[in-house]
């Protein structure tokens, strides 16, 4: 988020809004997994933002010790985080989903502490980053940097694949079925548990693959996590809960909020922008700008 | 019922043996229960709004730091041309905090449960964001350097008294009729709201005076440490503990932050020195134990043991 210093004029302007608009893919992805996990079994996973911070991990490690670039990585990372993903489901989400909602927002917060903490022990806190892809493409006069438009179109490629998924598949109505009414979706035969284990496992393969992405855009520390959290709420709250498509949305809306305001100030102020945006949206409209109605 | 006979006469031994420490106890031991006692203030805090309404405060930081650096603010000639006494700084610094629960409540309580607690998690960052800004009074991310006191001993009393205070407050809540409306809040709000509970306003009052609890110790803290910055005072560890310990000691009960601070306080103070990074990771394995084995806590199960009677009044 670097503040430019040219005076401003239309040119600057749409740097600026370009470079929103690439910031937003990643926070797609991001917002996607947890939109997905939230719409079919009423979970607000606390812990999606560690699940992208493992996944920048592991980005990390097989870039350094084996030189995996991060976009091959992505095929063995979006595996493993899915096998997490199911794991975290079948061993705990599972016992509390028929409790009242605080119950799993707090099982999904010890989670988070866990996985932070054991990061910490793991990888020190010190920060890191994969020095992959630098510079930048010139588009129609724009300076755009190379490693955020690939993070952009692999996002794009990925959410476009997920929302196909969703729409079309036979499993992928599933999901949408248990999101609707699980309890009617169970008497027209679909395998709700089954349904709700795909769903965990789909949301933390989106996340790890958003944490690839983000191993080489911004910076890698064990606490990362509770940032993008916030921030991929704030793009479903924009985009409405469980709405897939109105995530994708809201999460090129933050990215543009934010880069106007890191332009405009500076860029600890754009870091506030998702939590009063957040805010605001939760209170006028709780259902999200693209959202059809509450659960 | 042989607890009303044993229970008041332990609590009143109790009381006395921890008055009567500073004349016998040693430094350690002093400064060990001082944190005992803001846990469970903490906790205690927490658990009003959180354990009673059920509307997780993930943000209860925000209060002890704004606490801290009101009263950090008033014992410094930064406002003022004098240093205000003790007492009302602190007790400025509740007033504050319930201030501030009442304007970020007001909106968030309208809010259902877990979007209120999303709102909180980035609320509390915000503030922590607002204060490290406001430079010129606050001294930004340096922190604030008080004029140093030796008052290890008075800071032991009224923090001490804080948590007393803190507990009673929680009995008179949990023995009285709002106990109830702010239970039938946590098990159906809805059904709360048609049966002619004022939510919000029970919800809003209730988070105020938790937040006062909040602010007091932060304010208290301040004063014995003569030294606050951001990253301590809007900690969210002191959240996580908070919220640990009420979980540990049974949420929804007036003893339960209790037993939670008197145990993990020493526990995470050990587990912090010896393992300062994994001790996270510790608090949250135990969060997630606690809700898959324990969901009442240990004062559940001494309940269902028979060593505790089944009453509102533990």
């Amino acid at each position: 988020m670097e503040s430019a210093v040219a005076p401003t004029n239309a040119l600057t302007l749409a740097q600026v809004a370009a470079s929103g608009i690439l910031l937003g893919g990643v926070y797609a992805l991001l917002a996607g997994g947890l939109n997905l996990i939230f719409g079919v079994m009423r979970v607000i996973n606390l812990a999606h933002g560690e699940l992208l911070m493992l996944g920048a991990y592991a980005a990390l490690g097989l870039f350094v010790l084996w030189g995996v670039p991060p976009l091959l990585a992505l095929a063995l990372i979006m595996p493993l985080l899915f096998g997490l993903g199911l794991l975290l489901q079948r061993l705990l989400v599972s016992r509390v989903v028929r409790q009242p909602p605080l119950t799993s927002l707090l099982l999904m917060f010890g989670v988070s502490l866990l996985l932070t903490g054991a990061a910490q022990q793991a990888f020190t806190t010190n920060f890191r980053s994969v020095p992959y892809l630098s510079g930048s493409v010139d588009v129609a006069g724009l300076a755009l940097s190379l490693p955020r438009l690939v993070a952009f179109g692999v996002a794009a490629v990925l959410s476009a694949a997920v929302y196909a998924y969703l729409r079309w598949s036979r499993w992928g109505k599933a999901l949408r079925a248990t999101a609707q009414n699980p309890d009617v979706a169970l008497m027209c035969g679909i395998d709700v548990d089954r349904a709700r284990l795909l769903a965990f496992g789909l949301g933390a393969a989106l996340a790890g693959a958003a944490g690839t992405l983000a191993s080489f855009i911004f910076t890698i520390f064990p606490e990362m996590g509770g940032t993008y959290m916030l921030k991929g709420f704030a793009v479903i709250v924009l985009g409405g809960l469980g709405s897939f498509g109105g995530a994708f949305a809201g999460a090129v809306l933050l990215g543009l909020f934010e880069s106007f305001a890191a332009y405009a100030t500076n860029a600890q102020a754009a870091e506030g922008v998702a939590y009063v945006l957040l805010f605001l949206v939760l209170l006028v409209k709780p259902s999200g700008l693209f959202g059809l109605r509450e659960g | 019922m042989r607890w009303g006979v044993t229970a008041p006469v332990l609590l009143a031994l109790g009381v006395l043996m921890l008055a009567t420490l500073p004349l016998w106890g040693t430094g350690y031991v002093l400064s060990l229960l001082f944190l005992t006692f803001m846990y469970a203030a903490m906790a205690s805090s927490w658990n009003l709004i959180s354990g009673y309404t059920g509307y997780v405060s993930f943000g209860h930081a925000a209060f002890f730091g704004i606490g801290a650096y009101t009263s950090g603010i008033l014992l410094t000639n930064k406002l003022a041309h004098v240093s205000a006494p003790w007492p009302v700084a602190v007790l400025v610094a509740g007033v504050v905090a319930a201030l501030l629960a009442l304007v970020l409540g007001y909106p968030a309580l309208r809010l259902r449960g877990p979007y209120f607690a999303i709102a909180m998690l980035g609320l509390a960052e915000a503030v922590r964001v607002a204060v490290t800004l406001a430079e010129p009074l606050t001294g930004g991310g340096k922190g604030l350097s008080l004029p140093p006191a030796l008052v290890d001993v008075p800071a032991y009393y009224a923090m001490g008294l804080l948590a007393m205070v803190a507990v009673a407050l929680t009995h008179v809540v949990a023995t009285s009729p709002v106990g109830l409306r702010l239970l039938s809040i946590r098990e159906d709000e809805v059904a709360a709201e048609v049966v002619g509970v004022r939510t919000t306003l029970h919800k809003l009052v209730t988070f105020c005076v938790s937040a006062s609890i909040a602010g007091i110790a932060g304010g208290l803290y301040a004063w014995k440490q003569s030294y606050i910055d951001p990253t301590t005072v809007f900690a969210a560890g002191l959240t996580v503990r908070a919220i640990t310990m009420t979980m540990f000691g049974g949420q929804g009960t007036v003893w339960g932050p209790v037993i939670g601070a008197v145990v993990l306080t020493y526990t995470g103070e050990q587990l912090w020195a010896r393992f300062p990074f994994l001790h996270t990771a510790l608090f949250g394995g135990m969060i997630i134990l606690i809700l898959l084995f324990l969901p009442g806590g240990v004062i559940a199960l001494l309940q269902e043991r028979g060593w505790l009677p089944r009453s509102r009044r533990v």
